[in-house]
């Protein structure tokens, strides 16, 4: 029934003016009834104790107080509020909250702050007498009964007038004087500051409500972060401890002491110490942690090593910090480092693997970075080039090793590898200080790193040994070859023969001439002069003959041995590749597998075969129609004789040259002396053999010798030819 | 060591008469320069006209073939060895008488060439004495 609303009423009725309801001289006019002081202070004393016991119900106390005291016939307080239930200095509404007398039941309702009495009272910040307020204010005259008087009083809070004080006559029985005025104004002024003091205690309620609450979340919020912090110290993750200013460590989780194999009671103690588990050569370490603690409150975490309890050591990564404030005492964690040590040993060792298969193989290793020509070496490649280990590598410091002869190789490598970055592989000298020559050979492998760059690996091998040899192997092969050019046995004495002979023979006739010259009637002393001279040169040049192949002869040495043909065969091959390749020659070597071995001379045997090889590949040089092929083969011979032929494709040869081939000085090339098959034929025999030729069904020759087994006994497998003197009947 | 009369004296006479390049001649054939140095002096000591040849070749295209009444050949000639040019000469008709000179003692080629109709084979080195008594035998023989 009351206007809560707060808008103004639109009305039909015209509103009367506030003059008209204000009864302004009144209260001074009007005689006024002494003071009653005792029924003030007891009013005060209730009101306090109405504080003291339940401060929530001090507004209704003092209303029932003021009725009371001015025997109104209701009195009630009005207090500005926004949302009509709590007062708000700010408000446009007054609401009722507590209200005695006739008009308690209008409790809770209110009028506005523009429109109404208390706003009026607070508009001029003084009481106000009013009487039938209805007339002004519509609504006001559904709060019933009518007011026939009605006192108020502004009430302040803080300073600020934020609400009334009010009683209400509704007859006329009595009226209002300026007594009533002055004890409300009282208890107003002490309910005041009692509400004041009130509102104060409700913050504070509020407040530590609030840090209570506050509180709560923390000790949640902690015992929240204790069990998750507990989780990491129970997980066997990582050893923590925590020790106290004496060193002592005074806890630890299960990972830490199964790390150190102490247990619990060791612990509990009080045996454990820092100086305990940290070998000596540790202790510095120790030193400048503790500093670091000191100075900051933390330690950057180290790696050292522990003692275990058993006397072993476990390597680990230690870092920690002191609890706040006070002392010496700390957390730490403890990582053991166990498996990555080993696994750093594991690389360590590889690693070492890795540079010593690179020191027995020779072979060094470097990566090139080809867009900054960055170039890495392993230690094997600087042993190699010479130059002192972690020197750095540039294109020209490389360039100062390289062979002159290869230089220009080398520029050329590297401009390709940078346009084409593709793998290659190349050979080339260095040239040392000592001025040796190294072999090198190269082979390289175009990747990207891991930050994408293109970059070469490449591995390095000294071929020098390998080179060196093959050098070796071809002078050998030359020094074979030219041995089997060479005359031997029977067929050398010949040669010896036939070299003497020629100036022997002239010394003889000129000798003779000479004589019958002098003779003669005359004498021909010119002629005979002639032929003197001529046996003197003749004679020389027969002692130069002898000179030289006694040198030859030097040479030689006499071999009986077991001689495995295979072998033998094998080796001729292997020194003939390169002459075979050259001639386009497919080689197919058929070796028998239980080839017996022959007694006799390993190199003339050798000697033989080269020489039969050479036939072939001349025999071949004129064809080009078909394939130019060669095949060895070496067989047993019924058992007793070991054969060895060599087939071609030639040009063969005519059935009537059959024996002609093997007569000594029978040649069909141009420079040669034609003792090749002679000699070959010889060596055979000497060696209880024989060597024959046929023509192949299809194109080219067959030559084929063969050799008595060796026997176990001796009786018959001396070869019977002293190589030293030529035969007696040579000369 | 003495010369028989009658053949030096018939030879003698009869080559100062001619004064013809090619007339009873002995040639020498042989690839040895010292051979071809040392015997043609000899030959004439003998009281023969002699000649050499280097080669085989050399000799049949002289035209001194029909002239040549003895021939004194070497065996080992690159080309056309002695005993190739002996069987050349047959075929050409020449009887001439030949000795062979050699180095080699080779049995087989001793028979051979002798079989074919050699006057003598002589070693190499052989006395003066030995070549008169072969040339004694081959103009003998004809």
């Amino acid at each position: 029934m009351t206007a809560t609303n707060g808008s103004m009423l639109e009305t039909s009725i015209p509103t009367a003016p506030l003059e008209s309801i204000l009864c302004k001289e009144a209260l001074q006019s009007r005689p006024s009834r002494s003071p009653d002081f005792e029924k003030e202070n007891r009013a005060l004393v209730k009101l306090v104790s109405a504080l003291a016991d339940s401060p929530s119900t001090i507004f209704q106390t003092l209303a029932d107080t003021i009725l009371e005291i001015t025997q109104a016939d209701s009195a009630g307080l009005s207090l500005l509020t926004k949302d009509g239930e709590t007062p708000h200095m700010d408000g446009q509404r007054f609401y009722w909250p507590a209200i005695a007398g006739m008009w308690q039941l209008h409790v809770g309702g209110g009028t506005p702050r523009n429109f109404g009495p208390c706003g009026d009272v607070l508009d001029r910040d003084r009481t106000l007498l009013f009487t039938h307020w209805e007339r002004r204010y519509p609504y006001l005259s559904s709060a019933v009964p009518f007011a026939e008087e009605g006192l108020l009083v502004p009430f302040y809070v803080d300073g600020k007038a934020v609400g009334t004080i009010w009683g209400i006559m509704h007859s006329a029985h009595r009226k209002f004087d300026a007594e009533d005025d002055r004890v409300m104004a009282s208890l107003g002024k002490f309910a005041s500051s009692a509400y004041q003091a009130l509102m104060r205690i409700e913050d504070l309620k509020i407040q530590v409500s609030e840090r209570e609450k506050a509180e709560a979340e923390v000790r949640k919020l902690a015992s929240g972060l204790e069990s998750k912090i507990r989780r990491l110290v129970e997980a066997d993750v990582v050893g923590i401890v925590m020790w106290n200013p004496d060193g002592v460590i005074t806890e630890a989780n299960e990972s830490f002491l199964h790390m150190v194999q102490y247990d619990r009671h060791d612990l509990t103690s009080g045996r454990v110490r820092w100086t305990d588990l940290t070998p000596f050569e540790w202790r510095e370490c120790d030193y400048w942690a503790i500093a670091q603690l000191k100075k900051t409150g933390a330690f950057l975490p180290y790696e050292k090593e522990f003692f275990r309890k058993d006397g072993s050591r476990v390597p680990i990564l230690l870092g920690g910090a002191l609890f706040d404030g006070s002392g010496a005492d700390g957390v730490a964690f403890v990582l053991d480092l166990s498996k990555q040590k080993r696994a750093q040993e594991e690389l360590r060792r590889s690693e070492a693997f890795l540079a010593e298969a690179q020191r027995l193989t020779h072979i060094g290793s470097y990566s090139w970075r080809v867009a900054t020509d960055e170039i890495k070496w392993s230690e094997q490649l600087y042993r190699i080039y010479e130059f002192e280990t972690g020197v750095p590598i540039t294109l020209e410091l490389i360039r100062t090793r390289v062979h002159p002869e290869d230089v220009t190789l080398i520029e050329k490598m590297v401009e390709q590898a940078k346009n084409r970055l593709d793998d290659f592989e190349w050979q080339y000298r260095l040239l040392m200080p000592d001025h040796s020559t190294k072999y090198l050979h190269a082979v390289a492998h175009v990747t990207r790193d891991r930050g994408g760059q293109l970059e070469y690996i490449a591995a390095v091998q000294d071929v020098t040994a390998r080179r060196l040899a093959e050098e070796a192997r071809d002078q050998a092969r030359s020094e074979l070859a030219r041995v089997a050019r060479a005359v031997t046995l029977g067929t050398m004495t010949a040669s010896i023969a036939h070299e003497l002979n020629q100036p022997l023979s002239g010394i003889v006739t000129n000798a003779g001439t000479c004589q019958r010259m002098l003779g003669a009637v005359p004498p021909n002393v010119d002629g005979a002069l002639e032929t003197a001279r001529r046996t003197i040169r003749d004679a020389n040049r027969a002692s130069e003959v002898i000179a030289r192949l006694r040198a030859l002869f030097s040479r030689k040495e006499i071999a009986t041995e077991s001689v495995d043909l295979n072998e033998a065969t094998r080796e001729v091959i292997a020194l003939s590749l390169s002459e075979l390749r050259r001639n386009e020659i497919v080689l197919k070597a058929d070796l028998a597998d239980d080839l017996a071995p022959v007694t006799g001379d390993r190199i003339q045997l050798q000697e033989v075969i080269l020489n039969l090889l050479h036939n072939a590949t001349d025999a071949m040089s004129a064809v080009h129609d078909r394939p130019r092929e060669l095949l060895i083969r070496t067989e047993v011979d019924q058992g007793k004789q070991v054969r060895l032929s060599l087939k071609d494709s030639g040009v063969g040869f005519a059935p009537q040259d059959a024996d002609k081939m093997f007569a000594a000085f029978h040649t069909t090339k141009p420079e040669g002396m034609g003792i090749g098959l002679s000699i070959s034929r010889s060596i055979i025999e000497a060696h209880q053999g024989r060597l024959w030729a046929a023509g192949n069904e299809g194109a080219g020759a067959t030559f084929s010798f063969s050799i008595p087994c060796r026997q176990k006994g001796l009786a018959h497998s001396a070869i019977p030819i002293d190589r030293a003197d030529p035969p007696a009947d040579a000369a | 060591m003495d010369v028989a009369p009658t053949m030096s004296h018939c030879f003698a006479m009869e080559s100062s008469k001619d004064k013809g390049k090619c007339q009873h001649l002995s040639v020498v054939v042989d690839d040895d320069e010292s051979v071809r140095e040392s015997l043609p002096d000899l030959l004439r000591e003998f009281g023969f006209a002699a000649r050499a040849f280097s080669s085989a070749r050399e000799f049949l295209l002289s035209g001194c073939v029909d002239e040549t009444r003895c021939l004194i050949l070497d065996i080992a000639m690159p080309d056309m060895s002695g005993p190739e040019l002996q069987q050349e000469l047959k075929r050409l008709g020449r009887e001439i008488p030949i000795i062979f000179i050699t180095g080699q003692k080779d049995e087989v080629i001793r028979a051979q060439v002798l079989q074919r109709g050699a006057a003598a084979f002589l070693l190499k080195p052989f006395s003066d004495a030995d070549l008169l008594a072969a040339i004694k035998t081959a103009l003998q023989a004809i």
